[in-house]
């Protein structure tokens, strides 16, 4: 008879290796990473374009993403439905877009198609035709899209947090544009801004899945070794607002029957020295749903449906931010919660067990997420984006296990401020307006988009 | 081909092994025979809530440590609730395959003993906000809920959504939760599957600890459910604060994996999933009438349903767009698909499957789900030979016999006037 009171004891652990990735730079200064599994049929082709929303000027923002979604319009000799007939005959699948670091493209198909598709895959890269037409419907599309979100609780929260966090240049004004940018976006712009970024040395291609390391790199070199360098461009940098008190913004929803809460302010870089601390840190106050702020705000008072802490670790700063949909009755209790928390990480006050949960939740997970050619293939890609060394995963359960109680009090000293902290509310005003007076802090009215209320 | 090895323990539990050494993980996946299906009026969103109730504790185990044990080893885990199902899965290094089994046996097995009216309170609210979130406070939230109601008749179980109503979710009593589970969590109206790095003797011996011992409870309650034709078409605009109208289209189909259903799908695939796809092709691109389309179906046991969606750019009315959908369908029906098309559609089934298959954490699932609707795992193995087999002709038979007014139901959701 086995003994039901007790949880049983585990076996030996078995030995776990990421994948042994092939990697090449080719004479015009494309990097390529190839990483072969037999899990399924599969391939997953994918190219890193290490500039994004990030290099938009102000007045054209969401330009890298309308290039990004211009790419499958046109691209070689094929229009854009002969390109989609044609993925489809080869069962793939295309995506392509931006963020604020990098713009992307993906190409998964079945695996013995992929000589056909380096071919389609290396024309989206490097001769996409970017058709007058094709901008037009993007952009009335992206128009509609903007219309849209402003119905969308979560979306103007977002909004509304980056825009007051960062203003108006990178990370503040939303990478997908605005009314006023969109239209302003010339054929000009995209064209330039395709040229200027879509260079090989600016460029890495990874291909992983059921697929020989050898002949892979040979369909890349002989598809894209002819592309042509360019000059790269810097950088811009990115700076947020410096908050000086606790401040409350309200955007009225009046059809609201749950408010859409975000806390936080500026956060840290990719490149942090702090990042496994930060990361263990974060996943222990919010960051899973066995977090401080989840437990509290949904198993303990049944305020939510889902509550989390988010660092945005970009190439830049991104934000910290604790996101919350609760109903209207407890918006300021859920306030209160969120910020009773953020001043109980900085105590020190962290259990050994809940320390010790959340290191062998961070290292133990890590094979569960990497199983698949796309998981394995965007491991990758973080590497090449964010530089990081080659054999980086194979020591990221070793830096996670590092950590130690002392640096979670320390990061969390220096990197979290519930004293100096964007407090943004969506929803219904008539109903939370008052009781949100509890707080203590100034609150500002503000409409969807963002203009001050009298 | 997916290695499979099936057979059931003395009390009825289903079990499935798929061994498979690629990586050093277990998928552990129960698939339980009820869903939103098997409520009745007044207590709808009733399988859902009590999923919820399942991760808070057992016998054994502690309120919220279910979610602390998995996730302190590096597991995931969750649970869904649908019409036909409720299923609970993990994914644990492979070395904590007997924590698994122990959870999940455990409540299985010992679930009443640590139910307490707290806890009900508790997912209650938590499941209500999880209505407003995703259906109450945001835009086109209630459309399935809506197009549902429109598309099944009261008494036909289809009618409402899983998530459940409002005042429903209120009424639900602890006596409920106890006769729900002695009802239908039981051995005998699950499967076990087991899906990655084990032995398989190793596992069959620790599934017999941990599982044999949970008695089979009596019979089931009768239970039919028979959909009437719906005789004429059903259509209702209403008006919510959205800023684009949009369609929502339910099409009546054969219950999954019936041929007819088969063909539904790759139709759906033709209507709307890429650039080259007809409604994709002419309302998104030619006419740009539309902002976006789609067309698919999903997984139901009791009768198929297809949806179409579309949501008209900004000044386009939603009655233009429900035309030039009625057209580029009736066009399908006379003037046939091409070689091309089905070819495409067929590789768009083939590397979904493939994907399907792909992690130990999704196959494991997908056997749950062949096992529990076919009585066979090996289902899955075969699964893709009758889209393989598909024609042209048969596409365009099942384009002509369903996709018609007195086989639809359409809400239209329409900005306030």
């Amino acid at each position: 008879m086995i003994d039901r009171t007790q949880a049983p004891l585990p076996g030996s652990p078995r030995p776990y290796h990421f994948p042994h990735v092939t990697r090449a730079t080719l004479d015009n200064g494309l990097r390529v990473l190839v990483a072969q599994n037999h899990n399924a049929p599969l391939v997953s082709m994918r190219a890193l374009i290490r500039s994004g929303a990030d290099h938009d000027a102000p007045q054209v923002a969401g330009l890298a993403s309308i290039v990004a979604d211009l790419l499958d319009e046109g691209a070689g000799s094929r229009d854009g439905i002969r390109l989609a007939e044609d993925i489809g005959l080869l069962g793939g699948t295309l995506g392509t877009g931006a963020d604020w670091d990098a713009s992307y493209i993906s190409l998964d198909l079945l695996a013995r198609y992929a000589h056909e598709a380096f071919e389609i895959f290396s024309d989206i890269a490097s001769r996409a035709t970017l058709p007058p037409d094709g901008l037009e419907r993007v952009r009335a599309e992206r128009l509609n899209d903007l219309l849209q979100q402003r119905d969308e609780p979560a979306a103007i929260a977002a909004k509304r947090f980056s825009g007051l966090l960062y203003g108006k240049g990178p990370y503040g004004v939303p990478m997908i544009g605005t009314t006023e940018t969109i239209p302003a976006i010339a054929l000009d712009d995209v064209r330039r801004a395709y040229r200027e970024h879509y260079i090989p040395n600016n460029t890495s291609v990874v291909v992983s899945g059921d697929v020989d390391p050898e002949r892979a790199l040979k369909l890349v070199e002989e598809t894209l070794g002819g592309w042509q360098r360019g000059a790269e461009t810097p950088r811009p940098s990115v700076s947020a607002q410096a908050l000086e008190a606790n401040r409350v913004y309200l955007i009225d929803r009046p059809t609201a029957v749950q408010s859409e809460i975000r806390i936080g302010h500026a956060g840290v870089s990719r490149a942090s020295a702090d990042y496994f601390p930060l990361s263990v840190m974060n996943a222990l106050l919010g960051g899973i749903f066995n977090s401080r702020i989840n437990l509290n705000l949904r198993e303990r008072h049944g305020y939510t449906y889902g509550a989390r802490s988010v660092f945005a670790f970009r190439r830049s700063a991104g934000p910290f931010v604790v996101a919350a949909p609760v109903r209207n009755e407890v918006t300021t209790e859920s306030v209160q919660e969120v910020l009773a928390e953020l001043r109980r990480i900085r105590t020190g006050d962290v259990e050994d067990r809940e320390l010790n949960d959340t290191k062998s939740y961070l290292m133990g997970v890590f094979p569960a997420t990497v199983q698949s050619a796309s998981d394995i293939a965007g491991r990758l890609l973080d590497i090449e984006l964010y530089g990081l060394p080659e054999n980086y995963f194979d020591h990221y359960r070793e830096s996670i296990g590092g950590v130690t109680k002392e640096d979670v009090e320390r990061v969390a000293k220096k990197y979290i401020d519930p004293d100096r902290a964007l407090i943004v509310i969506v929803g219904n005003a008539k109903q939370v307006r008052e009781p949100l007076g509890a707080l203590g802090y100034p609150i500002q009215e503000l409409d969807i988009d963002g203009n001050t209320i009298a | 081909m997916l290695n499979l090895e099936q057979y059931e323990l003395g009390n009825g539990l289903r079990v499935v092994l798929n061994e498979d050494h690629s990586a050093p993980l277990v998928a552990v996946n129960l698939w339980y025979h009820v869903g939103s299906k098997n409520e009745r009026p007044g207590r709808t969103g009733f399988a859902h809530l009590f999923e919820h109730m399942l991760f808070s504790g057992s016998e054994h185990v502690g309120n919220n440590e279910h979610f602390r044990y998995i996730q302190s080893v590096g597991g995931v885990l969750n649970g869904t609730t649908s019409f036909d199902r409720t299923n609970y899965f993990e994914t644990l290094p492979s070395n904590y395959l007997a924590l698994g089994l122990w959870l999940e046996s455990d409540r299985m097995g010992f679930f009443i003993p640590a139910l307490t009216q707290e806890k009900l309170d508790i997912q209650r609210e938590v499941v209500k906000e999880e209505r407003r979130q995703h259906y109450d406070n945001v835009p086109y939230g209630t459309s399935f809920e809506r197009l549902l109601n429109l598309a099944y008749d009261p008494d036909y179980s289809y009618h409402w959504p899983t998530i459940g109503s409002m005042e429903d979710l209120g009424a639900a009593s602890l006596d409920d939760v106890r006769d729900f589970f002695t009802t239908w969590y039981r051995p005998d109206n699950c499967v076990l599957t087991l899906a990655g790095d084990f032995n398989s003797d190793e596992a069959k011996k620790l599934v017999d600890e941990y599982f044999g011992p949970i008695a089979p409870a009596g019979g089931f309650p009768p239970f039919t459910l028979e959909r009437k034709p719906q005789g004429t078409e059903r259509r209702e605009v209403f008006e919510s604060p959205v800023q684009l109208p949009r369609l929502y289209r339910l099409y009546h189909l054969p219950k999954m994996g019936a041929p007819d259903w088969i063909y539904g799908d790759l139709l759906s695939t033709v209507l709307a999933s890429d650039k080259a796809s007809r409604l994709d092709r002419v309302l998104v691109h030619e006419r740009q009438m539309a902002q976006d389309v789609a067309a698919y179906i999903i997984p139901t046991e009791a009768s198929g349903m297809m949806f179409v969606q579309a949501t008209a750019r900004e000044g386009i009315p939603i009655e233009a767009i429900e035309s030039a959908i009625d057209d580029e369908i009736a066009k399908l029906v006379s003037g046939g698909i091409t070689d091309d098309e089905l070819r495409r559609a067929r590789n768009r089934a083939e590397i979904e499957h493939a994907h399907h298959v792909e992690n130990y954490d999704e196959r494991a699932d997908i056997i749950g789900m062949m096992t529990t609707y076919f009585g066979d795992a090996e289902v899955v193995n075969g699964w893709l030979d009758p889209y393989e087999n598909a024609t042209v002709d048969d596409l365009t038979r099942v384009a002509a016999q369903y996709l018609i007014p007195e086989n639809r139901a359409t809400s239209l959701f329409v900005p306030q006037s």
